[in-house]
């Protein structure tokens, strides 16, 4: 009964790699890209640690480490403890006379060796030796990332003027929860998730599309390991270089495709034997928090699009369809010309989307990232009393929270009161309980239990 | 004597909603009315049935109190 506001989890690389085995992650760290791109997400304190003791070629008893921060930092120490461990990047050994101590992980150590000072196999992305003939600038492969990615996108919202997207990017929309097929029907909808999905900025939105690609790597019998692998190195490639396909192997070429159709790498042709990384792919293992993309966002004037004044009033300069698509998920849209839609924000059109699941901290970063370049001249950007509104639309409709459940009540005696309520409280079946009247609500699904115990009890105090 | 009341626990944001709820079943028929304990400042518990009914109520009563804040033309 009760109603849980839930929002998208969208996991930054950390936490992503914390859900994988320890044994996959092992394997990853063989490859000096992602043991870079780890070190680089790592907070400042955990690098400088790993700096520390990374030419130390044995494990340092705790204590020694322990000293190297101050004593009111030993909270952030036991974080980055944590952290490094999850992430496997060392181990708690034990050393001679029983200290313990902290080893690093060995493979992760000689590939960020590697990675920092070279030597060993080269594992950057060779460029091209030739010059492309037909080579590409930055400003082509922006344009070509965007199309792609929005045909993503357009296919979400179901405006039908663009081409359709392949199967494979259908079942991962499906499998990531953001669209599904109707009992009866054919055709695909889109779900809450979805809603959310679409409000994210796009590195956010690449991060989580890339993510559910990987949960479903290997049943298109593609290795994980090499498939990551290639996306850190794509992170470290650069934009406007064209690298040679020839070193990758059959599932690698197959990855690279559906990455070339989701708009993260560009082949003019498929046997090509060449490819560009786009912003899209330079972005991966920065992960949701910074992205270049947001600063080409910021500069180009053509992404910001809409000037929200503090009569409701929304005005969307656009001609995409899908930009109106979106809008038109929290607004009321009233006139519509050729580059420019005008809208209202309602107490309907926004509970409109509250009810579909989208929040109104959703709602009002939307607002304020895609806000016009004219309205960031005068600060702020998005007027306080739309942004305020659109908040208190959102706590009106949780003004109460329903929980099903039995009450608990006319108790003889406080101990008997007191009995009960431990009981319920010890098994985590307990919602609320006052001593002022001696009431308690347990759960529905936890009454039996209780109820069983109250008989076993009065029984026996009766006797 | 113990009872045991099976129903739907509600939780107030705060007290003033509390108060409202009282007044909407103060004002029903008896054979309508939802609330079966008044709890404390916070809560009462209520009637499963009667709880769609109360969630239109209060709908119908946010909708009266709140006025459009935009002109449209």
């Amino acid at each position: 009964m009760s109603v849980q506001q839930r929002t998208l989890d969208c996991k930054d690389l950390h936490s992503y790699l914390k859900t994988l085995p320890a044994a996959v992650l092992d394997r990853l760290y063989n490859h000096p890209a992602t043991c870079l791109a780890v070190f680089r997400e790592l907070p400042e304190l955990s690098r400088i640690y790993i700096m520390r003791i990374l030419f130390v070629d044995q494990a340092v008893p705790k204590a020694i480490m322990g000293s190297w921060v101050s004593p009111n930092s030993a909270r952030e120490l036991e974080d980055i403890v944590k952290l490094l461990t999850e992430l496997r990047v060392w181990q708690e050994v034990e050393m001679q006379g029983g200290l313990k101590g902290w080893l690093l992980n060995p493979t992760f150590r000689r590939n960020l060796k590697g990675a920092l000072l070279g030597g060993g196999n080269e594992w950057s992305m060779k460029p091209n030796t030739d010059a492309d003939p037909k080579a590409r600038g930055i400003a082509v492969l922006d344009e070509y990332a965007m199309g792609r990615w929005e045909c993503v996108l357009h296919f979400m919202v179901g405006s039908h003027q663009h081409e359709a997207i392949s199967s494979d990017a259908l079942q991962i929309l499906q499998h990531a929860g953001l669209m599904k097929k109707e009992p009866g029907d054919n055709q695909l909808s889109i779900t809450k998730d979805g809603f959310q999905f679409l409000l994210m900025d796009t590195s956010a939105q690449v991060w989580y599309f890339l993510l559910q690609y990987l949960d479903t790597a290997n049943s298109r019998n593609l290795d994980l390991i090499d498939c990551l692998g290639f996306l850190f190195q794509l992170s470290f490639s650069t934009l406007g270089q064209d690298y040679s396909t020839d070193s990758m192997n059959d599932g690698l070429q197959k990855f690279l495709q559906h990455l070339r159709e989701f708009g993260l790498v560009y082949q003019r042709k498929r046997k090509d034997g060449r490819f560009y990384p786009t912003r899209l792919a330079l972005d991966i293992a920065a992960g949701p928090k910074k992205s270049m993309l947001n600063s080409l966002n910021a500069s180009s004037q053509a992404t910001g699009y809409i000037v929200v004044e503090t009569n409701y009033r929304v005005y969307a300069y656009t001609d995409s369809s899908l930009q109106v698509a979106l809008i038109a998920l929290f607004c009321e849209l009233i006139y519509r010309f050729p580059n420019l839609v005008v809208g209202i924000i309602t107490r309907e059109s926004v509970r409109e989307a509250l009810k579909r699941g989208i929040t109104a901290d959703q709602i009002v970063s939307f607002l304020r990232q895609h806000a016009h370049s004219e309205c960031y001249k005068e600060p702020p950007v998005l007027p306080s009393t739309i942004a305020d509104q659109i908040k208190l639309w959102a706590i009106e409709r949780d003004r109460f929270l329903y929980k099903d459940g039995v009450l608990y009540n006319q108790f003889d005696s406080q101990a008997d009161f007191e009995i009960l309520r431990n009981y319920a409280q010890e098994r985590g079946l307990l919602v609320w309980h006052t001593l002022n009247g001696r009431k308690m609500v347990v759960t529905k699904e936890g009454h039996d239990e209780v109820r069983k115990f109250w008989k076993r009890h009065s029984r026996n105090g009766s006797m | 004597m113990v009872n045991a009341t099976e129903g739907v626990l509600v939780e107030c944001a705060d007290a003033a909603m509390k108060q409202l709820l009282l007044h909407l079943d103060e004002k029903l028929p008896p054979d309508k009315k939802f609330i079966l304990h008044d709890l404390d400042e916070t809560h009462v518990f209520i009637a499963s049935k009667h709880l769609e009914f109360l969630q239109s109520e209060i709908d119908c009563f946010m909708d009266s109190v709140s006025f459009p804040l935009a002109e449209k033309d």
